[in-house]
């Protein structure tokens, strides 16, 4: 026979857990919510280098074209950037500077697939992007180069490598 | 570390204690040696208790249900002894949530079943003993219904999207668990227990386009392992007990 001493600490010991449990209905969202298109910057030293070598860009510096916010991000000197794609509609467009002073700014699109992911009761739906095409203007950036079409909440995943013109 | 991560590694370490400590007698009673007459005469005495169907309810489910706002369930259990100190287990309920976000709007319910078995691990020190350490394993069915879900996707960037909808639907989740426990008669036919049980889904990619938050028996359906514990009351019906053969 059991004796009744151990029946009462294991049921404190239950009812300790349903009041820690109780405490925690609404759990946070650890993983990133937003699936966002990683950037990085490259350029040749010379004409004749084959090779391209990462480029930091001074103040680079994006405006959403058509964005319902007023929304400008300005990086510090770095070399990889990170932008959005307008979750509303299969297109978007990007302003692109590589310095904010200049004022000459490049035009990136965006054209896309949009997919509705479910990411937890905790983080909700957020959009995942196949990128179908990007096309630019030429005044700063020379090309570009898709190395991923798949946007997802990776953040490790670089999606598109920006050729910058050496005289940038 | 959050407190829900602490909350889960303490439940992890518990009930691995747990199993660890109900291992040794169990080990201890495969003992070469210890067959021998005094066995038989065990095994006489246990047939002589008889049977027992013993119900009860969960005060655990009905507690919580109080506390949370979001979900409910309401769980019930019956085993019927066998024989050699092994019991046939079944638990059987429902229950539902309810995700009312700004940008995430949805309900499900389910009612559920699962089958198995305990192995009580302690000797009766009486044929009137029925007093239990406990472990067993379960197989455990759900039938969840969803109604229709809508959805914004918040972005800080372009503007929040559109309000969008997903249909109802149905599915099934089949899951197994381990369960670790004590059950007392605190009066004659009365018990009171408490058991820890560890869950783990064997469907759960067909539903991750939108787990529950919530799945009675189950638990939390975004998660591949749930750890749950439950307190139980129930009484004992008994019947075809035969007079012991020990002295």
């Amino acid at each position: 026979m059991i004796r009744n001493r151990y029946l009462l600490p294991g049921i404190l010991f239950v009812l300790a857990l349903v009041s820690v449990a109780c405490t925690q209905q609404r759990q946070p969202c650890l993983t990133p919510k937003t699936a966002s298109l990683i950037i990085g910057a490259i350029h040749f030293k010379t004409d004749t280098s084959t090779v391209p070598v990462d480029t930091v860009l001074p103040h680079a510096t994006f405006y959403p074209v058509s964005s319902q916010q007023n929304f400008v991000t300005v990086y510090p000197p770095q070399a990889s950037f990170t932008v959005s794609l307008s979750p509303d509609t299969g297109y978007c467009q990007w302003l692109f500077e590589t310095d904010s002073l200049k004022h000459t700014p490049d035009t990136v699109s965006f054209y896309y697939q949009r997919n509705a992911k479910f990411l937890s009761n905790a983080c909700r739906f957020t959009y995942f992007y196949s990128i179908d095409s990007i096309h630019t203007t030429h005044l700063i950036i020379d090309s570009l180069r898709i190395l991923n079409n798949s946007v997802t909440n990776n953040v490790n995943t670089k999606h598109l490598q920006i050729y910058i013109h050496r005289s940038f | 570390m959050s407190i829900q991560n602490t909350c889960r590694y303490i439940s992890t370490a518990v009930f691995s204690c747990i199993l660890w400590v109900f291992a040794v007698p169990v080990l201890a009673q495969s003992d070469p040696t210890a067959v021998d007459t005094l066995n038989t005469a065990n095994l006489k005495k246990h047939d002589s208790a008889g049977r027992q169907l013993c119900l009860g309810v969960d005060v655990v489910r009905i507690g919580a249900n109080s506390f949370y706002s979001d979900r409910y369930a309401y769980e019930f259990q019956a085993d019927y002894y066998a024989r050699n100190e092994f019991y046939l287990a079944a638990e059987g309920g429902w229950g539902g949530s309810k995700v009312n976000y700004d940008d995430l709007k949805y309900t499900t319910t389910n009612s559920f079943i699962q089958f198995g078995f305990i192995k009580s691990i302690l000797s009766r020190s009486s044929k009137t003993d029925w007093d239990m350490m406990m472990m067993g394993m379960r197989a455990g069915f759900a039938n969840v219904n969803r109604s229709p879900v809508t959805y914004t996707v918040i972005d800080s960037v372009w503007g929040n999207t559109g309000t969008q909808s997903i249909g109802p639907t149905s599915f099934p989740v089949f899951w197994l668990e381990v369960t670790g426990g004590m059950r007392v008669e605190i009066v004659r036919g009365l018990f009171a227990g408490w058991n820890i049980r560890g869950k783990f889904v064997m469907n759960g990619k067909s539903f991750r386009d939108l787990s529950p938050l919530f799945i009675a028996g189950y638990g939390k359906g975004d998660k591949n392992a749930n750890f749950d514990f439950n307190l139980y009351i129930s009484y004992g019906f008994r019947w075809n007990r035969k007079p012991a053969q020990l002295k």
